[in-house]
């Protein structure tokens, strides 16, 4: 256990008032020299610089008038956003297409949950053997490292561009993220506690189920909710880009087949009304757990 | 009757000093032992040798007739069923209520299934609340661990520790991190546990005086090696700085208390 063994008055003095600073330390801090790295930021940063504006001085417009353009985007933003109207989909059927697209996203929840859970057993530090920890957690962090949306344009090459390659993809993305944040959730209890329990008798098993998963029980239902957030914005993308069905798509027919402004402001609505739902559901049952934490 | 012997114990972890260096004795049924010594004697390794969360380098243990070393997985989980632990910083899953953790002393004797979905009898479920109610805890039955004091989550440690039906229980420093009171209140239940349970007690401690307050043998090691082994009565002053490897007379030892009990 760790004793701070410093008297009392000295932490008095790391209060707002004295601007966080421990009076007695040596005065203002020296300045940092500059190291390899923050010498190197700054020579990127002085380059994109330059080349950023030498590209805004010869740029071609050509026959763009930049005022006109501009003034007709606004005109755009404000028919989708001010004046939302419906011409081929009902609001019936917009409000179906929703439900598919959080189906897709609740089904890549789930499968990526059930997969991880168990992967998560294996990537935790105080449940598995080092040697193991450390592959599932690299297998991870390389499926994590390459964007949901590869993933599914990888899996369309076997399954057809489709629902069937968005779900095995978006898994695929789900079962990485929640691996991490389960095994981490897995590794709150103490491996003193897992040492005490087996030194009892209890076998691998029945400490996790016991012990481990009622320890961790809020972290992981939020780090799945918070999954659960993603995969639906991602289940909106996988629908205009992979052809996975749902509101997605048909915000991509409206906005880049018709180019039905109206259509595409009606969608836009929707799909933000659903999203500040689930939110709200997702904050209001975190907030309940931690309430009542069993 | 013996229920404990070890025979020439050795324990080498990385490095080329041992831990554990040809540690012999036996314990009988009932009685309580104190383990004293400086911090790296060995103290914790000795007691996780005993139910095999460690791995003996050499030497041989039994526990009433099973040789500990020799025992398969299943056998083993056996053993440790009988042999409860509690510790210094408790290791009780804090989330989690009193009578949940007192339950998972059960889990050994359990099917994993059984065990994996929590199933305790009626039985199980009585005798828990017994010994917690005997420990003083019947109105923390349905307290989230975290919300205890340090006293009683030891005493939950205990409860956890005795609804394994035990022969035997060690404890690892278990009021090291206690106030005077709240030690003495534990020290007390491990006496009567030993005393009127019949069960064994090896119980590794810091405070001398504590040792020779409550125990009825005190084994003393030093560097892995038993420097001491006999009743609290011969104890010396002179023995004890032996075993802490200090001068004598600058070890706090209140001599006095040795009779306070
Ligand atoms: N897991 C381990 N790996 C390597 N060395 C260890 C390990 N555990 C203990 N040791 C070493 O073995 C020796 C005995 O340690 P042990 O924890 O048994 O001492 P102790 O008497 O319980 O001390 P304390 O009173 O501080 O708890 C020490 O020198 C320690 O450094
Ligand atoms: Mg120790």
């Amino acid at each position: 256990m760790i004793k701070f063994e410093e008297p009392i008055d000295i932490w008095g003095q790391i209060s707002p008032e004295h601007g966080y600073t421990v009076h007695g330390a040596a005065g203002a801090l020296p300045f940092k020299p500059l190291n390899r790295q923050a010498l190197a930021m700054r020579i990127f940063l002085l380059v994109i610089s330059l080349l950023t504006i030498y590209a805004l001085l010869t740029i071609d417009y050509r026959s763009v008038d930049v005022a006109k353009a501009a003034a007709d985007t606004l005109n755009n933003l404000k028919i989708i956003f001010l004046q939302p109207d419906t011409h081929r989909l009902s609001l019936r059927d917009a409000f179906y297409e929703v439900v598919i697209t959080m189906g897709l996203a609740f089904l890549t929840t789930l499968f990526g949950g059930v997969i991880a859970f168990f992967l998560g057993l294996l990537g935790a530090r105080n449940l598995a053997p080092k040697q193991v920890t450390n592959i599932v957690k690299g297998f991870v962090a390389f499926i994590r490292a390459v964007p949901t949306i590869l993933w599914v344009l990888i899996f369309a090459v076997a399954a057809g561009l489709g629902s069937a390659a968005a779900v095995i993809g978006m898994t695929f993305h789900s079962v990485s993220y929640l691996t991490k944040a389960y095994a981490e959730s897995f590794e709150e209890l103490d491996r003193s506690v897992i040492e005490a329990l087996s030194a009892s008798g209890a076998n691998w098993w029945q400490i996790v189920f016991q012990a481990v998963i009622p320890s961790a029980a809020t972290s992981i239902l939020s780090w799945t909710f918070l999954r659960y957030e993603i995969n639906f914005a991602n289940a909106v993308a996988m629908g205009a880009a992979a052809g996975a069905a749902g509101i997605g798509f048909d915000l991509f027919m409206a906005g880049g087949y018709y180019f039905d402004l109206r259509e595409v402001g009606l969608i836009t609505y929707i799909i933000l009304a659903f999203a500040m739902a689930l939110e709200a559901v997702a904050t209001g049952l975190k907030g309940r757990i931690r309430q009542n934490p069993r | 009757m013996a229920l404990l012997e070890l025979k020439n114990v050795t324990k080498y972890y990385a490095g080329p000093t041992p831990a554990l260096a040809g540690v012999s004795f036996t314990v009988k049924e009932g009685e309580f032992v104190s383990v004293i010594g400086p911090s790296g004697a060995g103290k914790s390794t000795l007691l996780r040798c005993i139910n095999r969360m460690i791995e003996v380098t050499g030497g041989e243990i039994l526990f009433g007739d099973l040789a500990v070393s020799k025992l398969k997985r299943r056998d083993l989980r056996k053993l440790r069923t009988g042999i409860g632990m509690i510790f210094q910083h408790y290791n009780l899953v804090d989330r989690l209520t009193v009578i949940e953790n007192v339950l998972h002393g059960r889990l050994g004797y359990k099917s994993t299934l059984a065990g994996v979905l929590g199933l305790y009898s009626r039985e199980e479920k009585m005798q828990a609340f017994n010994i917690i109610k005997i420990l003083g805890l019947g109105e923390q039955v349905y307290q989230r661990c975290d919300q205890l004091s340090g006293g009683q989550k030891q005493r939950v440690g205990i409860a956890r520790a005795l609804v394994q039906n035990p022969k035997m229980i060690l404890c690892d420093e278990p009021i090291a991190s206690l106030d005077p009171n709240a030690s003495k209140i534990i020290m007390d239940y491990l006496k009567k546990i030993a005393n009127g349970m019949g069960i064994t007690l090896i119980c590794n401690l810091h405070q001398v005086n504590v040792a020779l307050a409550y125990s009825d043998r005190i084994i003393g090691i030093n560097k892995g090696k038993v420097v001491y082994d006999g009743p609290p009565g011969k104890l010396t002053a002179d023995l004890t700085s032996e075993i802490y490897g200090t001068e004598s007379g600058e070890l706090i030892v209140d001599w006095g208390e040795r009779y306070a009990s």
